[in-house]
């Protein structure tokens, strides 16, 4: 702890915190162009200059650290004429078009103009051409540019893409683009300060004023971050977030469109399914819903008596179950904040670069701030995020449990209290079963000397193993042992939510209806089933997201038609509105209403509460690692491209991602197939026909195979082996 | 002319002419004798020779409307027009949305693209006449002199929708070849002296 004054209060820094920091906590105002919290210091605008007392000069607040007893002074003359001469020099041919310009009324630029009275220019230089520049999704404008370098910084730490970097050329710096590492997530969007950055669709077609904000939550993958939507009569435009604290991939802020648009209430097809619930044997749901649409199915399931089926989140349930048993708590401890700060990461069953881009963004913040070490154990290897992952260990398909328990023998040190499983790991058999050598154990066991904050993170592929299992005792173990914190990624978004609060069974044969599933009665979001109900941005709830928190979903758009809470009433589960459910789920008795959902001046997230994690005593020992299946010939692994997660995102217009099946060339030669071949196969009794495209910077035999076209995906193991059939006309 | 003398509205003490106009009869009495006046006294034939003698006179002042309209002055605020740039004909309006925005009566209602040259275009741009209260804050914040109140005041029609369109406000092409637009002199417009109101900014070259 530093003590210190600013501005003659005295304030107290912990340690590593800058002074603007600690300035912003105490609510001390300190102006700043290219400060960005969630990321280090930029110190490219010079505004956050202040003067300590007794010192000559300025001093950068931002990334400053404060020395005991120093007294800072935050404005004065000198200050006033030095931050009014910076945004002259910001204003120097930059180009008088806020009558047109997107950001217009939310421009830091024009605050920072007015603020500082500048009324009148003192500078000048020779004006220059520059060309407007269309990036895909983005535009960039370099005469509205001011250099702050936050998209950069956005794309290469927080994002950890590194597609934009600077240009330098004195006058003629700009802002440049490698387009082919570039996700389109629109990170840069978000932060630049003024219009040079635009989106592509937005542009041009609203002013900042016009728009509705409402805030909410994504509701495309388990992250569920906080978003704004932003709606003009009644259309979703744009969707911002809180850009200074937190991060959206490309799904989340540019897939809003998923709206189902009903015109009346259908009579007909809603009494239809009142009878179907009736004489339901099975209501089978996907994730994607809000915890108190899974609290009403539960209490219908009660009441009438079918089985509840998702089968993504009962094996995910059980999945926890197991875990909790040797963990000794009912919940993974880690959170993506945690992630952020870990130092070293290994990630299993797991694509970090398509399952949670969160985890993708938090690893590419802890490599860049922390030095992390990043291990991706996966027989898959993702060369897209090699600047991420330090240490790709490539196993067998089928063999993560193999991996995991090598993985617990070589870190644990004190393997009294499981003596009997860790005598009975044949490590020779395991090593050449999984193909994971003792070298990469080495390696890995070497790396993690000497660090503070190691994470696990566990991946889908092993929730839904046919040896789930024993691999959650294992993650469960490893929690325990406090070695690792342990991390489970949620298949879909609310699969966390609805295992906690819904009571599952298996399917059975008879009468099925499906919530966003197929079924022989839907009631579907997508507007595709027989009954319209509304999709995620048309209703109020809440979702339990990675962090295990209860995050608050606002309604952007109206729904005209019938909504769960209609069919409840009409089935006698009765209710006024849907959220009156919030304080009934079974973790904290707060209204819907009381929720909050902000960031505070210094960027802590009030969003919602957090579940508490619940003692479990039960007491389980680790089965014995079996004997491995073996996948050979063409397996295709169940993995969607960026910014595709489900049906909800395949149709939104701004995210363009084509099904095709993506494979090695020794996956061509394995298959006899090339690209631009079709090809027919089917996993799990479903049908797939892909075109197949070769990467060329992909290895081994395992092919990603999009699902984001299916209703409900499959909740089988991710690694399938296929027999594909070329169906070229 | 000092404040006090600025708030008092007690006009009727001096300064006015006052017309000597007999008092209005209190009693029956009074009032049958202003009757029997009238009939009997030919007053009625003064009122009738007054309007004979400028009948002959044929200098008549009325203003024969609908065929015969005042001038209005510049200043007069009726139904809006959309004016275009002296320099190339094009539309003035860059779609800015102050308009919309400052409306008080909420009855511009705009919207706007990116056009094939990637600059700004307006789509739509209605103005609700029925709804709008002429007050012509639109007029005052249009940052280009775009949108300006006309002189057209004649707002009757069987149709709603009437006088409501871009098109209709925007100068014809033909007015503008001719270079027959005409400026708007009310709030907002360019003074005079505009010249030395502003301020330069330095130019290196």
């Amino acid at each position: 702890m530093i003590k210190f004054f600013i501005d003659s209060k005295e304030v107290t820094a912990k340690k590593g915190e800058s002074i603007l920091e600690v300035a912003r906590r105490e609510d001390i105002y300190i102006p700043t162009m290219c400060y960005l919290p969630k990321a280090t210091a930029i110190a490219s605008c010079r505004m956050c200059s202040i003067e300590v007392q007794g010192q000559e000069g300025f001093v950068l607040s931002c990334n400053t650290p404060p020395v005991e007893g120093i007294n800072v002074i935050t404005n004065s003359d000198s200050l006033y004429h030095e931050r009014q001469n910076i945004m002259k020099l910001y204003n120097v041919n930059h180009p008088l078009q806020c009558g047109v310009c997107d950001k217009s009324g939310e421009c830091d630029l024009q605050n920072k103009t007015l603020e500082f009275d500048v009324g009148e220019q003192d500078f000048a230089v020779r004006d220059q051409a520059r060309k407007k520049k269309k990036w895909g999704i983005h535009t960039y404008d370099p005469a509205l540019c001011i250099l702050c370098e936050k998209c950069a910084t956005v794309c290469n730490e927080t994002v950890g893409n590194e597609a934009l970097f600077i240009k330098p050329g004195g006058y003629k710096s700009h802002i440049e683009i490698d387009l082919s590492n570039c996700i389109q997530c629109g990170e840069c969007i978000s932060v630049c300060p003024v219009g040079a950055m635009a989106s592509t669709d937005f542009k041009y077609t609203s002013n900042a004023w016009e728009l509705d904000k409402v805030p909410s939550s994504c509701a495309h993958c388990s992250s569920a971050c906080s978003l704004n939507y932003e709606s003009k009569d009644g259309t979703i435009m744009r969707v911002t977030n809180e850009s200074d604290f937190s991060s959206l991939c490309g799904a989340g802020r540019f897939g809003f469109d998923f709206e189902n648009r009903v015109l009346n209430k259908d009579e007909n097809a809603f009494n239809e399914a009142i009878e179907s619930f009736k004489r339901a044997q099975n209501v089978v749901f996907s994730s994607f819903i809000t915890n108190e649409e899974a609290y009403i199915l539960n209490e219908l399931k009660k009441k009438l008596g079918f089985n509840l089926v998702n089968e993504d989140a009962r094996l995910f349930g059980e999945f926890m179950k197991n875990f909790s048993t040797t963990a000794s708590e009912s919940l993974y401890n880690a959170t993506i904040d945690d992630l952020k700060i870990s130092d070293f990461i290994i990630s299993i069953g797991c694509s970090i670069e398509s399952d949670n881009p969160m985890i993708k963004f938090a690893a590419s913040q802890a490599v860049k701030n922390k030095k992390a070490w990043v291990a991706s154990i996966a027989p898959v290897v993702e060369h897209d995020i090699s600047n991420v992952v330090s240490q790709y260990i490539n196993n067998e398909v089928g063999s993560e449990e193999a991996a995991l328990a090598m993985i617990t023998d070589t870190f644990i040190e004190d393997k009294a209290s499981q003596q009997t499983f860790f005598d009975s790991l044949d490590l020779g058999y395991l090593s050449g079963e999984s193909n994971i050598s003792e070298e990469e154990l080495d390696l890995l066991k070497t790396k993690f000397a000497r660090k503070l904050n190691p994470i696990l993170v566990i991946g889908e592929d092993v929730i839904n193993h046919p040896r789930a299992k024993n691999i959650a005792l294992l993650a469960g173990y490893l929690q325990k042992s406090e070695l690792f914190k342990v991390i489970i990624v949620p298949p879909s978004t609310n699969t966390l939510g609805v295992s906690l609060i819904c009571d599952l069974d298996k399917p059975q044969d008879g009468f099925s209806v499906g919530y966003n599933a197929p079924a022989d009665f839907t009631l579907s979001a997508k507007g595709s089933g027989d009954l319209d109900m509304p999709a995620l941005n048309q209703q109020e709830g809440t979702f339990v997201n990675i962090d295990k928190d209860l995050v608050v979903l606002n309604a952007a758009i109206k729904h005209h038609g019938y909504e769960l809470n209609d069919i409840a009433n009409a089935l006698g589960v009765e209710s006024e509105n849907i959220i009156d459910y919030t304080s009934k789920l079974g973790f904290k008795t707060i209204e819907f209403d009381d929720l909050d959902n902000y960031y505070d001046n210094v960027g802590n997230a009030y969003r919602g509460y957090k579940i508490e994690s619940k003692k479990n005593r039960k007491k389980a020992t680790l089965d014995e690692v079996e004997e491995l299946a073996e996948y050979n010939g063409s397996v295709v692994y169940a993995r969607n491209p960026l910014r595709q997660f489900s049906s909800f995102t395949k149709d939104c217009k701004q995210l363009d991602a084509k099904l095709e099946l993506v494979g090695s060339e020794q996956f061509a030669l394995a298959s006899k197939i090339k690209s631009g071949d079709h090809v027919k196969f089917s996993v799990d009794n479903v049908e797939f026909s892909r075109v197949f495209k070769l990467d060329k910077h992909m290895k081994g035999t395992v092919a990603y195979n999009p699902t984001f076209d299916m209703d409900l995906k499959s909740s089988g193991y991710r690694y399938n082996q296929v027999k594909l059939e070329v169906i070229n006309e | 002319m000092n404040q006090e003398q600025f708030n008092d509205r007690n006009v009727s003490d001096d300064g006015y002419l006052k017309v000597d106009i007999a008092d209005y009869p209190t009693t029956p009495w009074g009032r049958f004798k202003r009757v029997v006046d009238r009939t009997f006294k030919l007053e009625l034939f003064v009122g009738l020779w007054v309007v004979l003698r400028e009948m002959i006179k044929f200098d008549i002042h009325t203003v024969k409307y609908p065929e015969e309209k005042m001038p209005i002055g510049p200043r007069y605020r009726a139904v809006h027009e959309m004016k275009r740039l002296w320099e190339s004909d094009t539309e003035r309006c860059i779609g800015c949305g102050l308009c919309e925005k400052i409306c008080i009566s909420n009855c511009i209602k705009m919207d706007t693209k990116i056009d094939e040259n990637s600059r700004k275009e307006v789509s739509e741009y209605t103005i609700n006449l029925g709804r709008c209260i002429f007050c012509g804050y639109c007029a005052e914040v249009c940052p280009e002199l775009a949108i300006v109140h006309g002189g057209e005041y004649e707002n009757a029609s069987d149709q709603r929708e009437h006088f409501v369109d871009f098109a209709q406000m925007l100068t014809p092409i033909d007015t503008m070849k001719e270079g027959k637009q005409l400026e708007f002199e009310g709030f907002g417009a360019i003074t005079p002296h505009e010249d030395e109101r502003v301020k330069k900014t330095p130019l290196a070259y």
